[in-house]
């Protein structure tokens, strides 16, 4: 058994919350794995400590057999290990042979002074380059190369230090299709040179076609591993969403109504989203899934204002905004709770009550002036009402709160403004399970007063469990819509995936 | 009242009567250790930490020098520490507007300049545009403030609208206005203003300076926008995260455009201040003071990196360079050992503000 | 070549159509050597100030730096040193300043604004202490000797691209120079890549320091004479120099040459010809400010526009970045 590289019983916990559960697997030398699983299923993390940048609470990674403690990306890639992340992380100022060798550059002494080996440099790019197939002269500025070439860079960089393992984290979603088969070619030489690979990805039949071996992540656990000859398409995507269920979501009545509150007309912005079009209702929950990168985001942001949109409108309560900005949004009552509460929802040194005042403030006030006590009254009102205890809400430092209740912050402080639409982008990530049920019940209870709910996930059952109608994203377009009686995490998976009919 | 809390924090609101003013605990996973090794190091970052620091330090300063330096405390000298006191403190109150919303404001002293000399050429009784006329001293006053006014919107709308980096509008505003107060007046002062001029500069109803009063009323006006009024909040939230206050519907452009004219006529009061205790309307007033505009809020404890910031700590730091530039010119020191101590000064609030970052930065 | 110099080169050029069309004499070999002459002090600091600024930092120390440096090589000359010992106690000054600058931002995380603000001061008063607030008058020697030439190059010049030479090597062709480039295009890309950051940091204002120091021996030796308000704010004319040559405060993008050198020269160039065409001698800081705030409007604008492009894009066709 000639494995490079094992990975045995990992476990790893963010606050509380456990990511990686138990996790095992191995890569044959010379062998390509694959790795699939739902965003959120722990992929990015086991990477990331096989890439040395996080360490496992518990287990034990070993390459070549020799067990190893990895503690940083220098000392992974000393032992051979390369991780070609989705964010390269490469210097778009500086040309394509000095990315190659920017810490430790090929040196030679001139009167005594170190001085850059250039033409060392040079023929070691150009080598490096015809390996990986892209024919650009070295000299090359990265910032001028597209995405699909700028990967094949660090692909080269990872040679150039002699990488034996190379992990591949969704290298194809910012590919066209040529591009894209130049890489599976890359690929298939660099297998032939014996190099092994673990390739993460969402295009199902990619995965299929180049990988020896697939496993599959589920909820922070490896639920199948073994040769692609086992796997095929509805199996894979019945392995990732599994017999998960975990009566985690309160029984809700569906209060939607036929009034929109929200329409979203043609909307579109070259390379980005595509003519959508859709409705939310009044007293609805609308769930939005998407794999990452499908535009979930993207279009959410758009509709606030925070991104401008070329072509299409945005309707709200029957009026096409004519301004798009997030103060205009904000006057219109819409709340957009983004993804990433710590840099653009919270304001992480303030205190509790400055967070929740954000965005209400004006209505709180009178000629300019703060009304100290109705507000200081108004904030503890909904700060309970959203769960938060005295002390979390008497707090200093929002930075010192669990997640929960970090999101809590940020709800009450859009329902401080009473908003009509709500807009929630992943608000359960990052939160533990009790906190988690209590934000089902506001959304619920949201709902139930007469708002309108947006909700983007990448969680199914979230989706399944708390939404009136779900539209499915892809590509920058909206390819599916069902409505409750049609719920189903394998059709949705499919549509996300674009797997079509089954084989 | 609720208690308002003097440790760190930017005008934070209170939700409740039960915070103590020295808790900097939340739901903190700190627990209370009974260490009495830990305490004592908790009270000593808490007073170096406490924003009351520059006070205990004054006060010590006082008493050291004092014995050194008998007519230190003479009512001839405190009134010569009160007129210099004052015109750098409503400038550091402008400049420190702008540094609340993680800016810099380099042409105040070219507000003042400008000002100055615009004031000056419409009230002057030497052929001034206005000379002898009942109006020239309302309309001149006016002028100075709409002078500031300008060149601050200037700088907000060239930072928000074309989205230029503030240390180069207002390099470049500094520059160019410097430049037009000289140019307007071939370098030359403007003398023979009217007297109420030199009234609001140097007069006084009864023992209090009318200088001190429109300071004061200043920077109460400023402690009130800052601690009480919505766009106060604005502009500490656009200093600590712009991004989240935008999606809190925060309208980013126009309150940082603002910061920035507050600067400017902030700069102008300075101005109508010194010009009027001088007596002459210069190009070149208050040329040196610019660097200490920086330097006296940042003392205080006002963050350069924006988003914290409070009145009283200016004036803790305006105070605390000029009393330091008071006692040691009187004690014969050179301006050379002054300028040396002022930059030791800035380094040491400077680490203090690093740490200060660094402790309550996520791990 | 004109995008590594950007705006800064087509302003220049205008600048030289327009005061070379008014004036007669503008264009003159002789005025233009003078222009180079006189840009020699500016563009030595600028070139350092680059360094820093390309590692989105700031080094506001220099004018002080430049007057230590001359009142210790000045007080070494009147006191009838050798003039190759006054230049190397003036490379001591810089090399002072630039390590406590260097300690200060690389290894205190201080923010470089407040920093180098704060050695301003104490540079600015040790400067006084020396020189005890009183002018010090070089002998006619000296400034004889400044303005001499070496084979028809004169001095100040020789010292200008030996400098700029230097650190233009430094930052082109060594490992040192192009991690400067890294750090400022991205600190965290740049530690997950393995280099030592802080040794960057602390580098880039060493070499500031000593530029500034180099700097401040040569407007010495053109003016002779090192008085209370020597270097004063000179760290503004560098910075603006940098950025008239391309060089973005963010960090990670500018060229010492041909960027900041010309944006040296421009500066020097609008000056001289404003002289030149009997220009209000006031109006001199306007211009000035007029150029630099339409050259970083037009950065700013363009710098816009390329993040705007740079948008993620989701759905591809073959499209290139550019559109």
């Amino acid at each position: 058994m000639s494995h490079i590289l094992q990975v045995e019983a990992v476990c790893k916990s963010f606050f509380n919350v456990r990511v990686l559960r138990d996790v095992s697997l191995s890569l044959e030398r010379g062998h390509i794995l694959g790795l699939v699983g739902e965003n959120g299923a722990g992929k990015s993390t086991l990477m990331n400590i096989l890439g040395g940048v996080l360490t496992p609470d518990s287990g034990s990674v070993l390459v070549e057999g020799r067990r190893l403690a990895l503690r940083n990306p220098q000392h992974a890639a000393e032992h051979g290990i390369a991780f070609i992340h989705q964010e390269l992380n490469l210097f778009g100022n500086l040309t394509v042979a000095e990315n190659l060798f920017v810490p430790r550059f090929p040196r030679r002494r001139v009167l005594g002074f170190p001085v850059l080996d250039n033409k060392t440099i040079q023929q070691r790019a150009r080598q490096l380059l015809e390996l990986v197939g892209l024919g650009i002269s070295t000299d090359t500025l990265v910032g001028d190369l597209s995405p699909g070439e700028r990967q094949l860079v660090e692909i080269a960089k990872a040679l150039n230090v002699d990488a034996r393992i190379l992990i591949l984290d969704e290298p194809t979603t910012s590919l066209t299709n040529r591009e894209a088969e130049r890489l599976f070619s890359l690929i298939e030489r660099l297998r032939a040179k014996d190099i092994s690979m673990i390739y993460i990805s969402h295009a199902l039949a990619d995965v299929l076609r180049l990988c020896d071996e697939i496993c599959v992540l589920r909820d922070g656990c490896m639920v199948a591993h073994g040769p692609k000859s086992e796997f095929s398409f509805a199996s894979m995507i019945s392995l990732m969403t599994g017999q998960n269920l975990e009566e985690l979501y309160p029984t809700r009545q569906s209060r939607a109504s036929n009034e929109p509150k929200l329409e979203v007309r043609h909307l579109s912005q070259r390379g980005v989203v595509k003519d959508l079009n859709f409705r939310l209702n009044k007293g609805e929950v609308l769930g939005l899934f998407g794999l990452m990168g499908a535009g979930r985001t993207e279009l959410a942001r758009m509709i606030f204002g925070l991104d401008s949109h070329a072509e299409g409108d945005v309707v709200i309560d029957g009026v096409v905004a004519q301004n798009n900005t997030p103060h205009d949004r904000v006057r219109q009552r819409v709340a957009f709770v983004t993804e990433d509460r710590r840099q653009e929802g919270l304001f992480m040194e303030a205190s509790v009550a400055s967070n929740v005042a954000a965005v209400a403030l004006p209505a709180y006030s009178r000629f300019g002036f703060v009304d100290q006590d109705h507000f200081a009254e108004a904030v503890t009102r909904v700060g309970r009402s959203v769960g938060l205890s005295a002390s979390a809400l008497l707090s200093r430092e929002v930075r010192s709160l669990s997640g929960g209740n970090q999101q809590k912050v940020v709800l009450s402080k859009w329902f401080l403004a009473k908003p009509k639409v709500l807009i929630l982008d992943e608000p359960t990530r990052g939160v533990d399970v009790v906190a988690k049920h209590e934000i089902y019940g506001l959304m619920n209870r949201f709902v139930s007063e007469g708002g309108a709910l947006l909700l983007i996930s990448s969680e199914i059952e979230e989706l399944l469990g708390m939404c009136d109608r779900i539209l499915v994203m892809r590509n920058g377009e909206i390819c599916d819509h069902l409505a409750r009686p049609e719920f189903n995490s394998e059709r949705i998976l499919r549509s996300a995936f674009g797997a079509g009919a089954l084989p | 009242m609720q208690p308002k809390s003097d440790i760190q924090g930017a005008g934070d609101l209170q939700v409740t009567t039960f915070a103590s003013p020295d808790s900097t605990k939340g739901e903190s996973t700190r627990d209370q250790v009974g260490d009495s090794r830990q305490s004592a190091g908790n009270r000593i970052s808490r007073l170096l930490f406490s924003e009351y620091l520059l006070l205990y330090l004054i006060a010590a300063y006082l008493v050291v020098m004092v014995g050194l330096i008998p007519g230190l405390l003479s009512a001839g000298n405190l009134r010569s520490v009160l007129s210099n006191l004052l015109p750098l403190l409503v400038v550091s109150i402008a400049q420190g507007f702008v540094l609340i919303t993680a800016g810099i404001d380099l042409s105040v002293t070219a507000v003042f300049a400008c000002s100055s000399v615009v004031g000056g050429l419409i009230m002057t009784a030497d052929g001034g545009w206005l000379s002898h006329s009942p109006w020239s001293v309302p309309v001149g006053l006016a002028a100075m403030l709409l002078v500031g006014a300008v060149i601050g919107f200037l700088n907000g709308l060239s930072i928000t609208l074309f989205k230029m980096p503030p240390f180069v509008v207002t390099l470049s505003t500094m520059t160019f206005f410097g430049g037009v107060a000289v140019w307007i007046t071939r370098s030359r002062n403007i003398y023979e203003l009217p007297r109420q001029i030199a009234t609001i500069g140097k007069g006084s109803i009864g023992f209090v300076p009318y200088a001190l009063l429109l300071t004061a009323m200043l920077a109460a006006i400023a402690h009130l926008v800052l601690s009480e009024t919505v766009i106060g909040r604005w502009l500490y939230s656009v200093g600590q995260n712009s991004k989240a206050a935008l999606i809190s519907g925060i309208p980013v452009n126009r309150t940082i455009i603002c910061a920035y004219v507050v600067s400017g006529v902030c700069a102008a009061v300075a101005a109508i201040l010194l010009t009027g205790r001088l007596e002459t309307a210069s190009p070149i007033i208050g040329q040196r003071l610019l660097l200490d505009t920086v330097a006296a809020p940042v003392i205080g404890g006002v963050s350069l990196f924006g988003g914290r910031g409070k009145i009283r700590w200016i004036v803790f730091g305006a105070l605390f360079v000029t009393f330091m530039d008071n006692g040691l010119n009187l004690l014969g020191l050179s301006y050379f050992v002054i300028m040396m101590a002022k930059g030791a000064l800035v380094l040491l609030a400077a680490l203090l503000d690093v740490r200060r970052a660094a402790s309550t930065a996520q791990a | 070549m004109l995008r590594a110099a950007g705006n800064g080169a087509i302003t220049f050029a205008l600048v030289l159509i327009v005061f070379g069309s008014i004036s007669r004499h503008f264009l003159d070999s002789s005025n233009l050597i003078n222009i180079v002459v006189q840009s020699s002090s500016l563009a030595i600091v600028a070139v350092g100030m680059t360094c820093t600024l390309l590692t989105a930092g700031i080094d506001l120390s220099v004018g002080s730096t430049m007057f230590v440096a001359a009142a210790v090589a000045g007080k070494l000359l009147l006191d009838g040193s050798p003039a190759s010992l006054a230049v190397v106690a003036a490379l001591g000054v810089g090399l002072a300043f630039g390590l406590t600058n260097a300690v200060l931002v690389a290894y205190f995380s201080m923010q470089p604004f407040i920093a180098t603000l704060a050695t301003l001061f104490l540079g600015r008063g040790l400067a006084l202490l020396i020189t005890q607030t009183r002018s010090l008058n070089l002998p006619d020697g000296f400034v004889q000797f400044g303005s001499r030439r070496i084979l028809f190059v004169p001095l100040p010049i020789l010292a200008m691209v030996l400098a700029i030479g230097t650190i233009h090597f430094i930052l082109s062709r060594t490992s040192l120079g192009r991690q400067i480039y890294a750090v400022g295009h991205s600190p965290s890309a740049a530690r997950v890549a393995g280099i030592n950051t802080r040794r960057v940091l602390a580098s880039s204002y060493v070499i500031c320091g000593l530029c500034a120091a180099i700097g401040g021996v040569v407007a010495l030796s053109l003016l002779g004479t090192v008085s209370q308000t020597f270097g004063s704010q000179r760290e503004f004319s560098a910075v603006s120099a940098a950025v008239l040559g391309g060089t973005s405060l963010f960090g990670g993008r500018g060229k010492v040459f041909p960027g900041t050198v010309i944006g040296a020269l421009l500066i020097q160039a609008v000056e001289n010809g404003l002289v030149l065409v009997n220009a209000d001698p006031y109006i001199y800081p306007l211009v000035t400010a007029v150029v630099i705030f339409s050259t970083v409007l037009i950065d700013s604008l363009r710098h816009e526009r390329f993040l705007k492009a740079s948008r993620r894009k989701i759905r591809l066709e073959d499209v290139s970045l550019a559109s």
